[in-house]
């Protein structure tokens, strides 16, 4: 009930929204600022006014005195009459010293205390001009001044035209701010709705695909404002993520695919070893070819995880500046051996000072898996030979040339997709993953990874094949 | 040997186990990081097994622990993850050396008795001797009844790394790893060829092969 209740409470939604707290907030503040603004031009403009309605007070009254010390009471009285008659703006009383009126266009000081320079400021009331009954009351200010010979003088002006200027500016004023607030609030409304329109869609697409409909993407409105962009992104991140759910299942698949046959294989084995188990030679032959199974099972399994892993884009750390030369150097001593052994003539063809931005580890390996195709392919008498370059444009080449019998244009493509062996290596170890796994590793790099044809056919041999990897080029 | 294994998969520990004793050493188990580091700190082990992902107490915060108490019982780490990374954080953690899962028994097994060696430092010795075979690390020279072979610097550290296991197997993949500092896994046989290059120096001329081959393991050097 209590939630209910606290609920009925609430704002509707857009107005809960951030865009519309964030316009209310620069609304309220703008309006703050005319206000305060206004309020320092009123307080100016009223001290301006009432500054020249003292001033010109004090100058009548200078008059006054002037006459009164050349002539006495005669004389600033005939001035006091003449100028009361005159119909000018000020009020005047003129007393004798025992506080009579004397003259002037009021009957009496006004009833309020005056200060220590005889200032008052007061209200009195004015006939009307057209003579009807009643009066208003009128804003004005005055200063009563005691003359020598003892008698008062009093000389007021009539403020209210210019206190009810000053009042109308300062309603005005009031009224402003407040419609600039109440103008704020709206457009805020306004502003939020719209917003929250579209951020509501984005939610929308978020919830779907939380609740299982994984192809849901955020709208797009196409302008490239901020929400756009924040679509774009979401929906990059989920064709990212889609991706790679593929993919782990893609890996999934071939390792179940892979492992399957060998698995079989290994289990054929030893029930063979339990029916023919009398022959302890026989036995022992076939617990052997066992264990190299396994061994085979355990290299494949590493293979696919490490490729699912690539792919994955799990290892794409901070790469370092590596020594190219070293590195293919360390690799091409690794393998010579093995060519020389296979009656293959090898050569590492690499100048000193070729570096490039990378992970060591995957790169040998790459570098490791296209020389072991190269050994595996090219036939006895033929030769392997690893080049490391810069090309003309920069970049870090690493390319492996044999004369063995290449790859037709035709299947280049499909050589590096998993698993894939062509018919003819059948018969030869690995597990089709080499070139795959290079794919992989080049990818991790930003490297392009080329395959063509070799030096050319010799002899019924050939036409051979040459594997580079393209680095793109370092800056520094 | 003493070995103790931690390990949450109680039938892997007991393989293990059973694959030590069957190998003469004594092997105890534990299965979470609690248990196993309380048995760790009691019992004198010379190696300790270790699994990355166990209850209660991971195996690397278990061997930190034992580091810190100033144990340096050398340490096997098992881990289902075997990225540079994570190997480099195992190794950081305190531990001597680490495989990646699944893995061949006998790789464990020899890796065991590499690390068990390790405990009586040889890395101060300046001379390698095994049988007739002797190494001056200073020197950079090698000589087997006398007489002086010329190793390339390759074979020089494949040599070092097999005498120091002298009378213990090394596996192909230990070989591509302490001597190449590769942790991939070459399709060929690169390293047989390295093996069979080193063993055309050291054994060809004299009349006892010392390099042997251990089938469907890897290599071991033993007069």
């Amino acid at each position: 009930m209590s939630e209910t209740a606290g609920s009925a409470w609430r704002l509707p939604p857009f107005l809960r929204t951030t865009a519309f707290r964030l316009t209310l907030l620069s609304a309220g503040l703008f309006a703050l600022s005319s206000f305060v603004i206004l309020a320092l031009v009123y307080a100016a403009t009223v001290g301006a006014s009432m500054n020249r309605a003292d001033a010109a007070i004090t100058g009548e009254i200078a008059q006054i005195e002037a006459r009164y010390a050349a002539g006495g009471a005669q004389a600033a009285n005939r001035y006091i009459v003449q100028r009361s008659v005159g119909g000018g703006e000020f009020l005047y009383l003129f007393q004798d010293p025992e506080r009579r009126r004397i003259s002037g266009n009021i009957s009496a000081l006004p009833a309020v205390p005056a200060d220590a320079q005889g200032r008052v400021r007061f209200v009195y009331e004015r006939a009307p001009a057209d003579g009807a009954q009643g009066g208003e009351g009128r804003n004005a200010r005055g200063q009563i001044v005691v003359l020598a010979g003892g008698h008062r003088v009093f000389v007021g002006m009539d403020v209210e035209d210019e206190t009810r200027f000053i009042s109308n500016t300062l309603n005005a004023v009031l009224l402003a701010s407040a419609l600039a607030l109440g103008l704020g609030i709206i457009s805020g409304a306004v502003v939020s709705r719209r917003f929250s329109k579209r951020l509501d869609a984005i939610n929308a697409a978020a919830r779907a695909i939380r609740a299982g409909r994984l192809e849901t993407r955020a709208p797009r409105t196409h302008t490239g404002d901020e929400l756009d962009e924040l679509s774009e992104n979401f929906n990059a991140m989920l064709d990212r993520v889609e991706h790679l759910m593929q993919r782990m299942r893609t890996a999934g698949d071939s390792i179940a695919h892979d492992l399957r046959l060998p698995l079989t294989r290994l289990r054929g084995r030893l029930e063979g070893v339990l029916v023919e188990a009398e022959d302890p030679e026989a036995r022992e032959a076939a617990l052997q070819r066992a264990i190299a199974d396994v061994d085979e099972l355990l290299r494949t399994f590493h293979a696919v995880l490490s490729l699912a892993r690539l792919q994955a884009g799990e290892r794409r750390r901070a790469f370092e500046r590596l020594d190219l030369t070293g590195l293919l150097a360390d690799v091409a001593e690794l393998y010579e051996p093995v060519c020389e052994d296979q009656g293959l003539e090898f050569a590492c063809d690499c100048p000193a000072g070729l570096w490039l931005m990378g992970d060591r580890e995957l790169i040998a390996q790459a570098v490791a898996n296209i020389l072991d195709n190269a050994v595996k392919y090219t036939p006895e008498g033929g030769a392997v030979v690893l080049r490391g370059r810069f090309t003309g444009a920069g970049e870090a080449e690493v390319s492996v040339t044999d004369t063995g019998p290449g790859i037709p244009m035709e299947h280049r493509a499909r050589v590096l997709e998993r698993f894939v062996r062509l018919e003819k290596s059948r018969s030869l170890p690995g597990v089709g993953l080499g070139l795959s796994l290079v794919q992989a590793i080049a990818e991790v790099h930003g490297a392009r990874l080329t395959l063509d044809e070799g030096p050319g056919a010799v002899d019924g041999h050939g036409p051979g094949l040459r594997i580079a990897l393209t680095f793109p080029a370092g800056e520094g | 040997m003493r070995v103790l294994i931690v390990e949450d998969d109680r039938e892997v520990a007991r393989n293990i186990a059973k694959m030590l004793r069957e190998c003469g050493h004594v092997a105890d188990t534990a299965h979470d990081g609690e248990d196993g580091l309380e048995l760790a700190r009691d019992g004198a082990f010379d190696v300790l097994i270790v699994d990355r992902m166990m209850p209660r107490r991971d195996g690397l915060s278990m061997i930190a622990a034992l580091r810190e108490d100033g144990d340096k019982t050398p340490v096997l780490i098992l881990s289902a993850l075997g990225e540079v990374d994570d190997r480099v954080e195992g190794l950081k953690a305190g531990g001597d050396d680490y495989l990646v899962k699944p893995y061949a028994p006998s790789e464990l097994i020899a890796r065991v008795d590499a690390l068990a060696r390790r405990r009586n430092p040889e890395a101060v010795k300046t001379r390698l001797e095994v049988g007739d075979l002797e190494m001056d690390l200073l020197a950079r020279t090698v000589r087997r009844g006398g007489e002086v072979l010329l190793l390339q610097p390759r074979e020089f550290r494949l040599l070092e790394f097999l005498m120091r296991n002298a009378g213990q197997v090394v596996t192909r993949t230990m070989l591509l790893e302490k001597v190449w500092d590769y942790h991939f896994d070459p399709q060929t046989n690169v390293i047989d060829v390295h093996i069979s290059r080193l063993r055309a120096k050291i054994d060809k001329p004299f009349a006892t092969a010392m390099l042997h081959t251990v089938r469907g393991a890897g290599y071991r050097l033993q007069p």
